[in-house]
């Protein structure tokens, strides 16, 4: 086994079996990091908790519903919808957090008056939400509230009222992931298959697996919706509560985010024999064949390839002027979960981009052998790395850009390495045509920043050249390319709008014209 | 030096293992019985699509597998021009020699701890 000692995780050996190199020869037989193990005490793990990733990841972004957290407050301020996960209705997940500011003193009395006190006054304060999601932390799961109860008690007292009981405290899993895995349970055994949909076209998918981070939900909604597809309900970006519990009636649920909700794609199969199809919204390859994949399942491929035709002649030339300023840039592709393995080929396919590394910090061994598949040989894959490893590795590999979070992101930017959020994007969204040459001028954007190239002059001591003007992006960018070569003219940068999300709301879609008696 | 035609199959196997590792996300479902289902599934699929053969359609699951064969064998015949070359034959021999390759790289010989998991 390829394994990689960071010479910082000397000190803690078990870290060697969660790095290696795909070198010549390598395949998933032999070249495989451990994964989805409890933190190595001493290491200082990245990772979230499992309360964190059953709320800030999943159940969140769910948009008509008040999210309340029973614990501390300081749980609730650092799950805070910060993820950029919008939604057609003014946002109102993201304005307001939730908390029943627990205490010492309930630790000793109990917290169970109190919660019941807030969820009442939560739903008054919100008058015409009617809807609440309620998430256990540590500290309430060890004094041992049973905040099921409770919401059975609201809701016999307030009968216009539904709650979402969600017990999945810190400590219920190594990372975030074992959020993801309790809720993606709690939601199909609590709430689907109450509430009945209606059924307005014969051909109904669940899209699942997107948070609508700046708006990817609704762009690929838009594709699924122009082809006469209904998206009978959205897990959980731009989802509505009531959507989510009639899950049961979709004929397909289209996946994106394995790590995140497969789980109730699977057992939606089991239960309800609903199959589930992979796909992907990034890159104009993978997203063209995901939609003709979901039209052929219903017989729609002249509107899906009407589709892709349009969006393709529209975008292409603008993904070209930038592939052609990317070739050969070094990435560390370093996100937490499913963009490991969604971007490990196609940057490099389609924007030209060499990937160095890929790490994951929450995410399974089935995620790093999807990355370790797709990316190039060489590259260093990296489970659950700290801070001291994220900054030997670029020490050592030497990237031009990181795509990662916020967190690792400033200790890249203190390297002088630049960084893209992966997380909540940069000028997402980044899915959909459009979207995906917004992140190649994102890319573009940061490896040729002039002030990044300033910033590499010290000035208490190295020479500043004053014959030099100030030199913009494309000043710089455009010593790369080749003059002799002839410029297609259509070739050009991004010329979309500055918001590519807000006018999808309130368009019209032709209604499917067959009959829907099949339909339920 | 010919090259035999054992060593031809061998290494069209593995320019179609990239391709599918590179390309695909259906051989990665997160339990062993899954992907046993979705390599059977969808490269029998393929197979029957590549030799012209008729394809079975009648539940859910089967149209699911049969999406991804069809894309699947489009973009092999678009990528290497030598499976236009070849008997129907030889190409099933091919494709059986890609789904023991695939079932060793992700199931049988997978690292993969959480295979044997036995709930979702």
């Amino acid at each position: 086994m390829p394994y990689h000692k960071f010479k910082c995780s000397e000190c803690i050996p078990e870290r060697e079996k969660h790095a290696v190199t795909k070198g010549p020869g390598e395949d998933l037989t032999s070249c495989l990091p451990l994964g989805y193990l409890n933190t190595i005490p001493g290491t200082i793990s990245e990772r979230g908790c499992a309360y964190c990733g059953a709320k800030h990841v999943i159940g969140a972004p769910m948009k008509d519903v008040i999210h309340m957290s029973h614990g501390p407050v300081g749980c609730t301020y650092d799950t805070w919808q910060t993820k950029r996960y919008i939604s057609d209705n003014d946002n109102f997940q993201l304005k307001y957090t939730y908390a029943t500011d627990v205490k010492e003193k309930h630790i000793i009395f109990g917290a169970e008056k109190m919660l019941k006190q807030n969820i009442i006054e939560a739903f008054q304060a919100f008058p015409y939400i009617k809807r609440m999601s309620l998430y256990q932390t540590c500290a309430t799961a060890l004094i041992g509230d049973d905040i099921g109860a409770v919401a059975q008690e609201v809701m016999e007292e307030m009968p216009d009222v539904d709650i979402f009981v969600c017990n999945s405290p810190g400590f219920a899993g190594p990372s975030q992931s074992g959020g993801h895995h309790k809720i993606n349970l709690a939601w199909l055994d609590q709430k689907v298959g109450t509430f009945e949909p209606e059924i307005t076209s014969k051909y109904v998918i669940n899209y699942v697996g997107d948070y609508n981070i700046q708006g990817d939900t609704e762009v690929m909604v838009d594709y699924f919706k122009r082809m006469g597809i209904q998206v009978l309900s959205c897990f959980t970006g731009n989802g509505s509560y009531d959507s989510l519990r009639g899950m049961h009636r979709g004929h397909l649920n289209v996946l994106e985010c394995a790590r995140s909700s497969e789980y109730i794609c699977n057992e939606l199969r089991v239960r309800y024999g609903i199959p589930r199809l992979d796909i992907e919204g990034f890159g104009f390859k993978p997203l063209s064949e995901s939609l003709m994949k979901v039209a052929m399942f219903f017989g729609l491929e002249k509107e899906a390839q009407a589709i892709i035709d349009e969006e393709i002649a529209r975008w292409k030339p603008e993904l070209d002027w930038y592939a052609k300023r990317l070739q050969g840039k070094k990435v560390c592709l370093w996100p937490g979960g499913s963009k490991l393995w969604h971007w490990a080929n196609v940057i490099h396919e389609e924007m030209g981009v060499e990937v160095v590394s890929v790490y994951t910090k929450f995410g399974h061994q089935g995620d790093m052998e999807k990355g370790i598949a797709r990316c190039q040989e060489g590259a260093l894959a990296i489970d659950d790395p700290n801070e001291l490893e994220g900054i030997e590795a670029m020490k050592t590999l030497k990237p031009d850009i990181i795509f990662t979070g916020v967190r690792p992101g400033e200790v890249a930017k203190k390297l002088r390495v630049q960084y893209l959020n992966a997380h909540a994007y940069h000028n997402g969204p980044y899915k959909g045509f459009e979207g995906w040459v917004r992140f190649a001028r994102d890319i573009y954007n940061a490896l040729y920043s002039p002030i990044h190239q300033l910033s590499g002059l010290d000035i208490s001591k190295d020479e500043i050249p004053t014959e030099v003007g100030f030199l913009t992006r494309q000043m710089i960018s455009d010593v790369n390319i080749n003059k002799e070569e002839t410029t297609p003219i259509e070739e050009r940068p991004y010329t979309g709008d500055y918001d590519c999300v807000t006018k999808l709301r309130g368009k019209t879609y032709p209604r499917s014209s067959e009959p829907l008696s099949d339909a339920v | 030096m010919e090259v035999s035609l054992e060593e031809t199959q061998k290494d069209r196997v593995e320019q179609l293992v990239d391709y599918i590792m590179k390309w695909c996300l259906w051989q990665f479902h997160s339990r062993a019985w899954d992907r046993e289902r979705q390599n059977e599934g969808i490269l029998t699929k393929t197979r029957q699509l590549l030799c012209e053969e008729p394809v079975e359609l009648e539940t859910p699951a089967d149209k699911c597998y049969w999406v991804d064969a069809v894309i699947l064998a489009r973009d092999f015949k678009a990528t290497y021009p030598w499976l236009a070359t070849m008997e129907k034959k030889d190409i099933k021999s091919l494709m059986q020699g890609l789904k023991e390759r695939m079932d060793f790289l992700t199931i049988t010989g997978s690292l993969n701890e959480e295979l044997t998991d036995p709930k979702y």
